[in-house]
């Protein structure tokens, strides 16, 4: 049985149409005009139990508004959610023991209190018993060096520390589900790596993680699935290194050599490949098919031909394929 | 019970931080209960007494009003936050965690002006009974304690039910709570005084006269109807249960807020 489902899962607001101004909003206090927004269509989601998936798009695609419903935040217009077959809204209480959720925007600390207090707090609300919780204490520090932000007031943190401390807030009572809403905005390459790498530890836990991003580094590396939503619809959902060999075949080796190429005799013997001179003079870049040959097959080409000086191989990143699928660019298969 | 004074108390150390806006607002506080004790014996100096209310009964129920405010200012003022709560969003990691959100919401700032209001109420209700000639037995002291739990009860239950209606008004102050709040100025007053629309409101609709008119007139054995004093607890009961019942109504309409 999955651990979270979700079934034909939308979430309607109503918004009001005020005109501009003053004029607008006076006018509409006689004739109410609403409009509709429809930010979760008919979303249909299964998550087995310590699986992790990415789940990714663009601005405003209705990335959070779905974790806000799978974590029973909001009620859903229509469709359904269970977490462990128990319903999000009806049993609060226990979904809330099972789950972790983290708000990359907002925080959950207490302002006026130093994080170390914050956490105890918490830790009294979900009733987890001293010992385990100095045991999650020191996991939490080991990866994300959390001893020397315990003291300092919440007010007080900088994002880094923030995010950090709202992290182990998160999964202070040790739940089985975790959403991760954008959990690496606005952080530094340095905490990102730190974060990132505290991620892979929760899965390989055998936490089930669903991670939302923008920034797709974050999800390389660390899940297998990936499910891609675009205006409230659910456009992909598979294997993420599906999505890489199918889409993301092509390499480009960049190579720098002591003389000119002979270009005709490249072309000659490399068919499929297109050979482009780049700015600098001395400077090639091969753009391949890694299905059809292989980089090693390409340098050992070049290398009979010319003297190479420098060479480096390009993969495009999901980041590219993904940025393609919201352009229209590319149709994934469902 | 000892969570939620836990939760309360995360707020106490910045309550402290501003030492001088703490002394203004209680000095404020009792400043006020002082304005509405002058304007009583004002009234009182030309009404020697008010359909069968003398000056120190009256008084008693200016300081219940004045105790049951304070208890909902010093332990639950957060609910006067919740229109802001929701339009910010803020009750997003309030519904993930196994602690009931009303409590959370309520517990979310503390208003350390309950305090002053706490002790004037107090002493007012105090200075009240002096002046009376109730019997006090053991059962009729109890009794006493258990109206005026129930009062404060009352109060606060009107407070999460008419600040929970922000629900519904997406505003982002509790104008609706303050308005109604301000109508429970008028229970301060000896309720037969009223016409009779009026009474329906205090005593039935926003049943303020609970907190004060009715069970002081059933200690005091004051007016035509005290019996209805003893159906305070029940009152109490029945204002804590819908305003529970609107409260959840309205977390179902919660929207959060965008990012």
């Amino acid at each position: 049985m999955p651990i979270v489902e979700a079934r034909g899962l939308t979430k309607v607001f109503r918004r009001p149409d005020k005109g501009s101004g003053l004029g607008g909003a006076v006018k509409h206090l006689f004739a109410r005009r609403y409009s509709d927004k429809v930010a979760v269509d008919h979303v249909d989601l299964s998550i087995e139990a310590g699986e992790a998936v990415a789940y990714v798009g663009p601005n405003g695609a209705g990335k959070s508004t779905t974790v806000k419903l799978l974590s029973g935040i909001l009620v859903p217009t229509s469709g359904e959610v269970r977490i462990n077959g128990l319903h999000p809204q009806r049993d609060r209480n226990t979904v809330a023991y099972q789950i972790g959720v983290l708000f990359g925007q907002r925080t959950q600390l207490w302002w006026d209190l130093p994080v170390s207090e914050s956490l105890a707090v918490l830790r009294d609300i979900y009733g987890v018993d001293h010992a385990t919780y100095r045991k999650r204490l020191a996991r939490f520090d080991e990866v994300l060096e959390l001893g020397e932000i315990l003291p300092v007031i919440g007010r007080k943190l900088s994002l880094g520390q923030r995010m950090r401390a709202d992290l182990a807030a998160a999964l202070v009572h040790g739940p089985q589900v975790v959403y991760l809403d954008e959990p690496t905005i606005g952080l530094d390459l340095a905490v990102k790596d730190r974060v990132r790498e505290f991620f892979r530890s929760l899965r390989d836990e055998g936490t089930t993680v669903m991670l939302t991003s923008h920034d797709l580094a974050d999800i390389e590396g660390f899940c297998r699935r990936l499910v891609i939503i675009d205006q409230g619809r659910i456009i992909f959902d598979g294997d993420l290194e599906g999505v890489k060999d199918t889409f993301a075949r092509e390499r480009i080796l960049h190579v720098e050599t002591a003389r000119p190429l002979p270009l005709e005799a490249v072309r000659a013997a490399l068919p499929g490949a297109e050979i482009n001179i780049e700015e600098t003079p001395l400077r090639y870049a091969v753009r391949f098919d890694r299905f059809v040959m292989t980089a090693g097959q390409v340098v050992t080409v070049l290398a009979t031909l010319t003297e190479l000086v420098d060479f480096r191989v390009d993969e495009p990143s999901i980041e590219d394929v993904i940025r393609r699928v919201y352009s229209g660019d590319l149709v994934l298969p469902r | 019970m000892r969570l939620y004074l836990r939760l309360l108390g995360a707020h106490f150390r910045s309550m402290m931080e501003y030492e001088t806006d703490f002394l203004i607002l209680a000095a404020a506080t009792v400043l006020m209960q002082v304005v509405n004790i002058v304007f009583l014996s004002a009234l009182f100096a030309k009404v020697p007494v008010l359909n069968g209310w003398t000056f120190w009964s009256v008084l008693m129920m200016f300081g219940a009003v004045a105790l049951a405010e304070g208890v909902g200012s010093l332990f639950f003022d957060g609910m006067w936050s919740l229109a802001w709560q929701i339009n910010r969003g803020e009750l997003d990691y309030f519904l993930v965690r196994p602690y009931p959100v009303a409590l959370q919401v309520s517990s979310a700032a503390l208003g350390i002006n309950g305090l002053s209001n706490i002790v004037t109420g107090g002493l007012m209700i105090a200075a009240g009974l002096a002046h009376s000639a109730v019997d006090w037995t053991p059962w009729r002291v109890a009794l006493a304690v258990l109206l005026l739990l129930s009062s404060v009860v009352i109060k606060v239950s009107i407070n999460l039910a008419t600040n929970a209606v922000c629900f519904w008004l997406n505003s982002p102050s509790p104008m609706f709570a303050f308005a109604m709040h301000q109508v429970g100025d008028l229970a301060r007053f000896p309720l037969s005084i009223y016409p009779v629309a009026l009474k329906a409101v205090l005593g039935v609709v926003l049943p303020f006269a609970f907190i004060s008119f009715f069970p002081i007139a059933y200690l005091l054995d004051t007016g035509s109807s005290q019996w209805v004093g003893l159906l305070t607890p029940v009152a109490a009961v029945y204002c804590a249960a819908v305003a529970a019942l609107i409260f959840r109504r309205g977390l179902r309409r919660y929207e959060s807020a965008g990012n």
